[in-house]
C-alpha cells in the first residue's frame, strides 16, 4: 500500500485527496482538504498552497508526511476571466417639459391645470385665473400655504402646486382647499413660467390615470393629432408614477436615445464578423455562433467596446505577465443588463433604467512552469511529485465516483470566472472553457440594484433573503416566519436581509424583497443556465445535448442554492440526467480533479501491474 | 463648518412654549411618533450647543413626522439626561414603538421600544454638526420606521476641527443639563405651541 | 401666555464695529471654545478647592488612610493606588517633607533624578497634584528635562488612510521612519481590514529605518492577538481612567487592566496605558474633583499595574483642558508627574487641539523644548484628512516648520528633513515590498499603477480605489489562517527585500530578550534597545545630559531651502 495525494490547482481554491493505492489498484479514500490557491494557478507561487493543503488531507486522515509515497498534481492551465459593462441607452428630458420622479410623500390628490407662476409672483394674479404655483428653495411651508390661501380668497384659482423641499403634506394639510401638491423638485428654478401645466397626484397605493394617457394629456392641453403624437413619449415615461407634472413648452419632447457604443469584431478560425454592441445581448451571442471556434475579439479603438476590452486585457495582461497585445481573447459572453442612471435634463433627478450590455470575457493562457512547479514541491514537500492527465479528464474520472453516474457522462463546471464543460468520448476528453460565471452575476446584481458595493452584492447572490417585520421575526422570502428569543440587531430593523452565515446582513436600498429576488435569479439564470446550454451544447456529441447521459454539475457555484436546480430544470427538456455531483460519495460538487488524479493513477497502477504479470 | 447655522438673519423668529398637560401614557395610535425632551429643553435651554432655537429644532422633527402622514406626541423626561433613557421611554410610550429622544445641546437618537436601551436604530453624537435640514430628515426617518418602511440612515457627519471647539461646551452643557433631573418624577406629555414672534 | 413685545420705532441697530475688531474676530483662535470654571463638577484645571488634602497614615506596612480617607472607605482606585503604586515604607519620609520643597528638587539640576525618585515614589496623589500646583511652566519644563526616563527624546507617528488603503499607510510609514519617528501607530475606519493595515505598517516600518515599531489601536482582544502574532510590535491603547464611575463604564477595573497588561508582558511585547486629563468631567462623573487630580490618579494606576509606561496628555479629550484657565499648563504637569514617578511618557500633542497655528505651536512647546521619550504619542504622519485619530496637532504640512524651529533653537525634536528623492525611493521600497509580501501571502493583489500613485502622492484622496471586497476576504483569511509575524519575514524574504526581513526578524527576536519590556525602550536603526538602562538620562545641569551634537547637530541643519554660504547662488541640502 502507498499514500499518495492528488492535488487539485484551481484557479481560487486549491483541493487535495488522500488515498491509500494498493498493489493492485484498490484504493482507500482516506480525507480531502480544500484551501485558497496562492498566486496565479500554475506558477510557482502555488507552492505555498498545496503545501498546506497537502497537510491538512494528511492531518485530516491521521497519517505522518514521512509516510507520503506521492504528490500527483493536475496539469494546470489558467483561465483569467474580466469584465465589463457599458450603457447603451439614455433618456433626455428637453425644454423641462416634465417632472417625473417619484416622491414618497406628494400632498393632495386630483388634477390640477393651469398656468405656471412663481409663489412670489402670486400677489400679482388676477382674480379668476387658473395658476401653478411653483414655490422655490427656501420658502417655508407655513408662509408657502400662508401665500396660497390667500391668493384664493382674492379668487385666484390655484389648482396645483410645485415645491422644492420635502413640503408637501406640510404645505397641502394648512389650504383652506387641498390641491394636489408634487414636491422635491430639486431644480425647481428651471421649471418654465407662465406656460400651460397640468400637476397630478393619485391617491395612496394608486397610480396616475390622466398624465400617463397620451389622450389625456391631449384633453388637457386640447392638443391637435400631430401635437398629440409629439407628446405620446412624455406620458409613455409617466406609466406607473404617483405623481407627475407636464408643462407644455413650445418644443418640449422626451427622446430615448441609444449610445453608439461601437463594434465589436469577433474572430473565428474561419471567418471574421462584426456586431454592434448596442444591437443587444441575443445579437451578440448569436454572431459568436457563427464565427465559432473565437480565436480573439476585437473592438473599434476609441468606441465604449474598444474600451471594454482594452480594460480586460490590461487586467489579464497584468495577471499573467503576458504582454497585452499576447492575450487572445477565446470567448465572450454578451448579457443584457440595465443601470439606473439620472436622466439628462431632469428636474427632479428622475431615474431612468437604461439598457446596458455586461461583457465577460475569456482568455486561455499557455500552459504555466508545471516542471519548475513540480521541482519547487519536490523540495518542499520531500516526496515524489507526478504532473497528472489533462484537468477535464481527471474532472470526469473524479465525476464518476458520484454515486449512480455511468458513462456518457459530462462534467459542468461552475467556477467565478468560468464556466466549464467536459464530456467523455472514446478517445480521452472533449472540453470547453466559456466565459461568464459567478462574478458576473455578482457584478449583474451590484449594478441592477444600484448597490456600489460589491460584497454586498456577492453575499445577495449566495444567500436568501428575508424581511424583518419586527425585533423578533423575520419574513422569509419564501413567505415563511422565522422567530428569535432574542432581539435581532437594530440595524436590521424594518429592512430587507441577506441571511448570511455570519449573520444577518441588511440591504441599504428602496428595493423590496421580490425585486431583489428577482434580480438575483434572473442574473444567475442569465449567466448560469445560458452557459450551461452553450458549455453542454458544444461537447455534446453533434452539438445535441441530447446525445448526453448524465449530466454532473460541479464547482463551487454548484454548492448555491438555487443554481443546480435551475441548470437541472434547463436540461431536464432534453432528457438529460443531471444533479449536483457528489464526488466519493462523501464531497458534493467538490474534490473531483484531485480524486480523478488519484483514480487515474491508482489504474496506471493496476495495469503496470497486469503487465508486469502477463506470462511470456 | 456648523457656526453657519447658528446666525439666521432674516429668518423669522419663532417662540416655543410647552405646557405639561399631565403624565405621558402609552400611546394605541400605530401610526404615531413620541418625541421625547431632556430636562431642561425648551426651558432653562432655550438653543442646541450651536444656537439653533429649540422652537425650530422642534417644528423641523414635527415637520418631518407630518410630511409622512404619521401623527407625532411630545414627552418631556424629567427623571434622566441620558440620552439612550429619552429616546427608549419615548419608544415604548408610542404606539407605533418609535421614539425619537432629543438633549438640549441637540444630540439626537432614534429608538425603538424592543432594542436593548443601549442600542439604537440612529445616533447623531455630534451635536455641533445637527442642522435644521438634519432635524427635519431625523423626524422623517422616524415616521417612516413607524410605517414599518426602510428609511435609509440620514447620513451622519464628522469633523475633526469640532473637537477644539465644542468639546468643553458640550461637556458644561451635559453636566448643567443633569442638575435638572428629578430623580423620582415621571414623563409629562407636552402641548406643544410655536409661533412667529412678534417682530417690530 | 401671550406676550407682545413693544414694537420699537426705529429700525434695530446693529451696534457699530471697528474694523480690528472685527479683524480679531475673524482669527482662527476665536474658533476655539473657552468655558469658565466650575470646579464643584470638576471642570477645572489643577487648582480646586474640592481637591482632598495631603497626608498618609501606614500601619504595619499597609497605608490605612490615604488623603484624607480611611481605609474602610477606599474606593477601588485609592486601594489599588495604596497598595500597589505607593512604596509605603518611602511614605512617611516623602510624605513629610513641604510640596515646595519637593518642588525645588524637581527643578534643582543638582538633585539627580535617582533621588527624586527616591522621594516620589512615597508620595500620594494629592501630595503629587500639591507639588506640582507651585510650580510655573517653566519650573516644569525644567523638571521634565531631568525627569524624562531615556536620555535620547524620540517621537511617534500615525499612519492611517481614510480609506484604510494598506499600500498608502505602508508607504507613509516608510516615510515617516525616514524622517525620525521610532514608534507608529495606526487605526481603521472599517474594523475588518485591521490584519491587512498592520502588515502594511509593519512592512512599511522597515522601509524607511530597520527597528521602527508599529502598533494597530483596536478592541483589546483583538489588538493582543496581533501583538501576539507578531503582526504589531507593541501596544498603547489600554484606556484607564479617574474614577470608579467612568472606569465601570468600560466594564473594567485597574486590576482587569493589569491582567491584560501580564499578557502582553508574558510574550516579551512592550506596551504602556493610555489616560488624559478631561476624560472623567467629559463624562459628567468627575465627583467633583480637578482634572489632574484624577489624572494622577491614573498615572498612579498606571505605575501600580507595573507597566512601563503611559501614554498621556489629555489625548483625545484635549479639548476640555483646553478650554479652560491653565488647562495646557495642566496638560504639562501631567507628562512630567508621569516621568516623575519614573513611567515612560508620550506626551499627547497627538489630537486635533485649535484653530490657531500659535495655539498648536504653544500646546507644543512644553514638550518639545524639555524633551520627552516621545515628543508627540501621534504626530499625524498623513494629511488629517486622513487622520482616523479624529486628526492630530500636527499633520505633514508642519513637518518644514518643525525642522525650523528644531535648528533654530538647538532642539532635538527627533525629526529631520528628508531630500524627496530619498522618500521617493522609501515609499516606492515600501509599496513594492507589501506587493511581495501580499503576493506571497496569496492576499489581494497590489498593482504597479497603485504602487506608481503611492509614491507620489499627499493623501488617499489621490490614490485609485482598491477592491474592497477582495481585500476584507484577504483580511479574513490573514486571521483564519493563522498568518504570524514570520510570514511577513518570509514574504519580504520571497518578494527580494532580504534586509527588510532582517530587520523585522529583528524586531521580532526582541519579544525573546525582553529588552523592549525596559522603560521607555526603543529600538535603533541598527537594531539594539535603548532605554532608561543604557541610556539613562544623566541631565545635572548646564553642559550636561542630552544635548544634540556631531552628525546629529549636522542632520538638523539641513531644511529644505538653505543658501550655501560657498555660493550664495545655490542652495545646500
Amino acid at each position: 500500500m502507498s499514500l499518495v495525494v492528488g492535488v487539485d490547482i484551481g484557479n481560487s481554491t486549491t483541493e487535495a485527496c488522500a488515498t491509500l493505492v494498493g498493489e493492485h489498484g484498490e484504493m482507500t479514500f482516506l480525507s480531502g482538504a480544500l484551501g485558497g490557491t496562492t498566486g496565479v494557478k500554475g506558477t510557482v507561487e502555488n507552492v505555498s498552497g498545496v503545501v498546506e493543503v497537502v497537510r491538512r488531507a494528511l492531518a485530516a486522515a491521521g497519517r505522518d508526511p514521512a509516510d507520503l509515497a506521492a504528490v500527483l498534481v493536475n496539469e494546470a492551465t489558467p483561465v483569467i476571466s474580466g469584465l465589463a459593462m457599458e450603457t447603451i441607452t439614455e433618456t433626455i428630458i428637453t425644454e423641462s417639459t416634465m417632472i417625473g420622479h417619484n416622491p414618497d410623500t406628494p400632498g393632495g390628490a386630483g388634477l390640477g391645470v393651469g398656468t405656471t407662476v412663481a409663489f412670489a409672483g402670486l400677489p400679482d394674479c388676477a382674480a379668476g385665473s387658473a395658476v401653478i404655483c411653483v414655490v422655490g428653495a427656501g420658502v417655508d411651508f407655513e408662509d408657502a400655504a400662508a401665500g396660497i390661501n390667500a391668493a384664493t380668497l382674492r379668487g385666484v384659482r390655484v389648482t396645483g402646486v410645485v415645491a422644492h423641499a420635502d413640503d408637501a403634506n406640510l404645505i397641502a394639510n394648512r389650504l383652506r382647499e387641498p390641491v394636489p401638491v408634487v414636491d422635491e423638485v430639486t431644480l425647481v428654478d428651471r421649471v418654465p413660467l407662465g406656460m400651460r401645466a397640468a400637476v397630478e397626484v393619485a391617491e395612496q397605493g394608486r397610480t396616475i390615470r390622466t398624465l400617463s394617457n397620451v389622450y389625456g394629456i391631449a384633453t388637457v392641453f386640447e392638443l391637435d393629432p400631430e401635437q398629440t403624437r409629439l407628446i405620446a413619449p412624455v406620458a409613455r415615461a409617466l406609466v406607473g408614477n404617483r405623481s407627475a407634472v407636464v408643462v407644455r413648452t413650445p418644443a418640449g419632447d422626451i427622446a430615448d436615445r441609444r449610445i453608439p457604443a461601437g463594434t465589436l469584431t469577433l474572430i473565428g478560425e474561419q471567418t471574421k464578423r462584426s456586431v454592434e454592441m448596442d444591437a443587444g445581448a441575443a445579437e451578440i451571442m448569436d454572431t459568436l455562433r457563427r464565427v465559432r471556434p473565437l480565436v480573439d475579439a476585437a473592438g473599434e479603438p476609441g468606441t465604449h467596446v474598444g474600451g471594454m476590452l482594452a480594460r480586460v486585457r490590461d487586467t489579464m495582461s497584468e495577471l499573467t505577465e503576458m504582454p497585452v497585445d499576447g492575450v487572445r481573447i477565446q470567448d465572450v459572453l454578451a448579457v443584457d443588463t440595465f443601470v439606473p442612471q439620472r436622466i439628462t435634463g431632469g428636474l427632479a433627478g428622475e431615474f431612468a433604467l437604461e439598457s446596458a450590455v455586461a461583457l465577460a470575457a475569456m482568455v486561455r493562457t499557455s500552459k504555466g512552469p508545471m516542471e519548475l512547479l513540480a521541482e519547487r514541491l519536490r523540495a518542499a514537500l520531500g516526496c515524489e511529485v507526478l504532473i497528472g492527465g489533462v484537468e477535464a479528464d481527471m474532472a470526469l474520472l473524479g465525476a464518476l465516483t458520484t454515486p449512480g453516474t455511468d458513462r456518457p457522462l459530462a462534467i459542468l463546471d461552475l467556477g467565478g470566472g468560468s464556466t466549464d464543460a467536459a464530456v467523455s468520448s472514446g478517445d480521452g476528453a472533449h472540453s470547453v472553457h466559456l466565459a461568464g460565471a459567478g462574478d458576473l452575476v455578482t457584478n449583474l446584481i451590484d449594478s441592477e440594484l444600484g448597490l456600489d458595493n460589491l460584497e454586498l452584492a456577492e453575499e445577495i447572490k449566495k444567500f436568501p433573503l428575508a424581511k424583518a417585520e419586527s425585533f423578533f421575526h423575520i419574513r422569509m422570502e419564501d413567505g415563511t416566519a422565522r422567530f428569535f428569543q432574542e432581539p435581532l440587531p437594530a440595524d436590521a430593523f424594518a429592512r430587507v436581509l441577506v441571511l448570511t452565515d455570519a449573520g444577518m446582513h441588511p440591504i441599504p436600498t428602496r428595493h423590496g424583497v421580490e425585486k431583489i429576488r428577482e434580480v438575483r435569479r434572473s442574473a444567475k439564470h442569465r449567466v448560469f443556465v445560458v452557459n450551461a446550454l452553450r458549455a453542454l451544447e458544444q461537447v455534446a456529441p453533434g452539438g445535441d445535448i441530447r446525445h448526453l447521459g448524465f449530466v454532473v454539475v460541479l464547482g463551487g457555484s454548484a454548492l448555491d442554492f438555487e443554481i443546480p436546480d435551475m441548470i437541472s430544470e434547463a436540461v431536464a427538456a432534453f432528457g438529460v440526467v443531471s444533479g449536483t455531483g457528489n464526488v466519493r460519495g462523501t464531497e458534493g460538487p467538490r474534490n473531483a480533479v484531485a480524486t480523478g488524479l488519484v483514480v487515474s493513477h491508482a489504474a496506471a497502477r493496476a495495469v503496470m501491474e497486469r503487465a508486469l504479470h502477463i506470462p511470456r | 463648518m456648523a457656526d453657519t447655522v447658528a446666525a439666521r438673519d432674516g429668518a423669522a423668529s419663532r417662540t416655543l412654549s410647552l405646557v405639561e398637560k399631565g403624565p405621558a401614557l402609552p400611546g394605541r395610535r400605530s401610526d404615531e411618533v413620541v418625541i421625547g425632551v431632556s430636562p431642561a429643553f425648551g426651558a432653562f435651554f432655550s438653543r442646541t450647543i450651536v444656537d439653533i432655537p429649540h422652537a425650530d429644532v422642534l417644528r423641523e422633527l414635527l415637520a418631518g413626522v407630518e410630511e409622512q402622514g404619521v401623527q407625532a406626541r411630545v414627552i418631556r423626561l424629567r427623571s434622566s439626561a441620558d440620552l439612550a433613557v429619552i429616546a427608549h421611554t419615548a419608544a415604548k410610550l408610542s404606539g407605533s414603538g418609535i421614539g425619537i429622544g432629543i438633549l438640549s445641546r441637540g444630540t439626537t437618537m432614534i429608538h425603538q421600544k424592543d432594542l436593548l436601551r443601549l442600542s439604537n436604530l440612529e445616533l447623531f453624537p455630534q451635536a455641533p454638526l445637527m442642522d435644521l435640514e438634519t432635524f427635519r430628515r431625523i423626524g422623517r426617518n422616524a415616521a417612516r420606521y413607524a410605517k414599518g418602511e426602510s428609511p435609509e440612515p440620514v447620513p451622519s457627519r464628522n469633523d475633526y476641527m469640532a473637537r477644539p471647539r465644542w468639546q468643553a461646551k458640550a461637556a458644561l452643557l451635559h453636566i448643567k443639563e443633569t442638575g435638572f433631573v428629578q430623580p423620582d418624577a415621571g414623563p409629562v406629555e407636552l402641548d406643544v405651541l410655536i409661533r412667529l414672534a412678534d417682530a417690530g | 401666555m401671550s406676550t407682545r413685545s413693544t414694537a420699537r420705532p426705529q429700525a434695530p441697530a446693529v451696534p457699530r464695529r471697528s474694523k480690528r475688531t472685527e479683524i480679531l474676530e475673524n482669527r482662527p483662535v476665536n474658533l476655539d471654545g473657552f468655558v469658565e470654571e466650575w470646579p464643584e463638577v470638576g471642570m477645572v484645571a489643577m487648582d480646586s478647592p474640592y481637591d482632598p488634602r495631603p497626608g498618609v497614615r501606614v500601619r504595619d506596612g499597609v497605608i490605612v488612610e490615604m488623603d484624607g480617607r480611611e481605609r474602610k472607605d477606599f474606593d477601588f482606585l485609592d486601594q489599588f493606588i495604596a497598595d500597589h503604586a505607593i512604596d509605603a515604607e518611602a511614605a512617611g519620609r516623602a510624605m513629610a517633607l513641604s510640596a515646595v520643597e519637593i518642588a525645588h528638587l524637581l527643578v534643582d539640576p543638582k538633585v539627580s533624578r535617582r533621588d527624586v525618585l527616591a522621594v516620589s515614589c512615597g508620595l500620594t496623589p494629592a501630595k503629587l497634584l500639591e507639588v506640582v500646583k507651585t510650580m510655573n511652566v517653566v519650573e516644569m519644563m525644567m523638571a521634565l528635562q531631568k525627569m524624562r526616563a531615556r536620555r535620547t527624546p524620540a517621537n511617534q507617528g500615525h499612519s492611517t488612510s481614510a480609506r484604510d488603503n494598506p499600500v498608502q499607510v505602508a508607504a507613509d510609514a516608510a516615510e515617516a521612519g525616514l524622517r525620525g519617528f521610532r514608534e507608529l501607530e495606526t487605526t481603521l475606519g472599517v474594523v475588518r481590514y485591521a490584519p491587512l493595515v498592520a502588515i502594511a505598517l509593519q512592512v512599511g516600518a522597515q522601509a524607511g529605518k530597520p527597528g521602527v515599531l508599529t502598533q494597530c489601536a483596536l478592541e483589546e482582544a483583538t489588538e493582543l492577538e496581533l501583538g501576539m502574532r507578531g503582526i504589531t510590535g507593541y501596544a498603547e491603547t489600554i484606556s484607564v481612567y479617574g474614577t470608579e464611575a467612568v472606569f465601570c463604564d468600560g466594564d473594567d477595573t485597574p486590576w482587569s487592566k493589569a491582567f491584560l497588561a501580564s499578557a502582553y508582558a508574558s510574550r516579551g511585547i512592550k506596551m504602556r496605558f493610555t489616560s488624559g486629563t478631561g476624560s472623567e468631567v467629559q463624562m459628567g462623573n468627575a465627583e467633583g474633583r480637578s482634572m489632574l487630580y484624577l489624572e494622577i490618579r491614573c498615572i498612579l494606576v498606571a505605575k501600580g499595574a507595573g507597566v512601563q509606561g503611559l501614554q498621556n496628555g489629555s489625548i483625545s479629550c484635549i479639548g476640555v483642558p483646553g478650554a479652560v484657565p491653565s488647562g495646557i499648563r495642566a496638560v504639562l504637569a501631567e507628562n512630567l508627574v508621569a516621568s516623575t514617578v519614573d513611567l515612560e511618557c508620550a506626551s499627547g500633542n497627538d489630537q486635533s487641539f485649535s484653530h490657531s497655528d500659535m495655539r498648536r505651536t504653544a500646546r507644543l512647546m512644553p514638550q518639545l523644548l524639555p524633551g520627552t521619550d516621545f515628543i508627540c504619542s501621534g504626530y499625524s504622519a498623513v494629511p488629517n484628512y486622513d487622520n482616523m485619530f479624529a486628526g492630530s496637532n500636527l499633520d505633514p504640512e508642519d513637518f518644514d516648520d518643525w525642522n525650523a524651529i528644531q535648528r533654530d533653537l538647538q532642539v532635538d525634536g527627533a525629526l529631520r528633513h528628508v531630500p524627496e528623492a530619498e522618500i521617493l525611493a522609501a515609499r516606492s521600497r515600501a509599496a513594492r515590498a507589501l506587493q511581495g509580501v501580499f503576493a506571497h501571502l496569496g492576499l489581494a493583489p497590489i498593482t504597479d499603477r497603485e504602487i506608481e500613485a503611492v509614491i507620489y502622492s499627499h493623501g488617499s484622496k489621490e490614490l485609485p480605489p482598491r477592491d474592497v471586497l477582495e481585500d476584507l476576504k484577504s483580511a479574513q483569511s490573514v486571521m483564519d489562517r493563522g498568518v504570524t509575524g514570520l510570514d511577513i519575514v518570509k514574504g519580504l524574504e520571497a518578494g527580494g527585500f532580504p534586509d527588510m526581513a532582517e530587520a523585522l526578524l529583528g524586531v521580532l527576536r526582541q519579544r525573546v530578550s525582553g529588552d523592549l519590556l525596559h522603560t521607555s525602550a526603543i529600538l535603533t536603526p541598527e537594531l539594539t534597545t535603548l532605554s532608561a538602562v543604557n541610556d539613562a538620562n544623566d541631565y545635572a545641569g548646564p553642559g550636561s545630559g542630552y544635548r544634540p551634537s556631531g552628525a546629529r547637530w549636522e542632520e538638523m541643519k539641513r531644511l529644505r531651502h538653505v543658501v550655501s554660504a560657498r555660493n550664495p547662488e545655490q542652495e545646500v541640502g
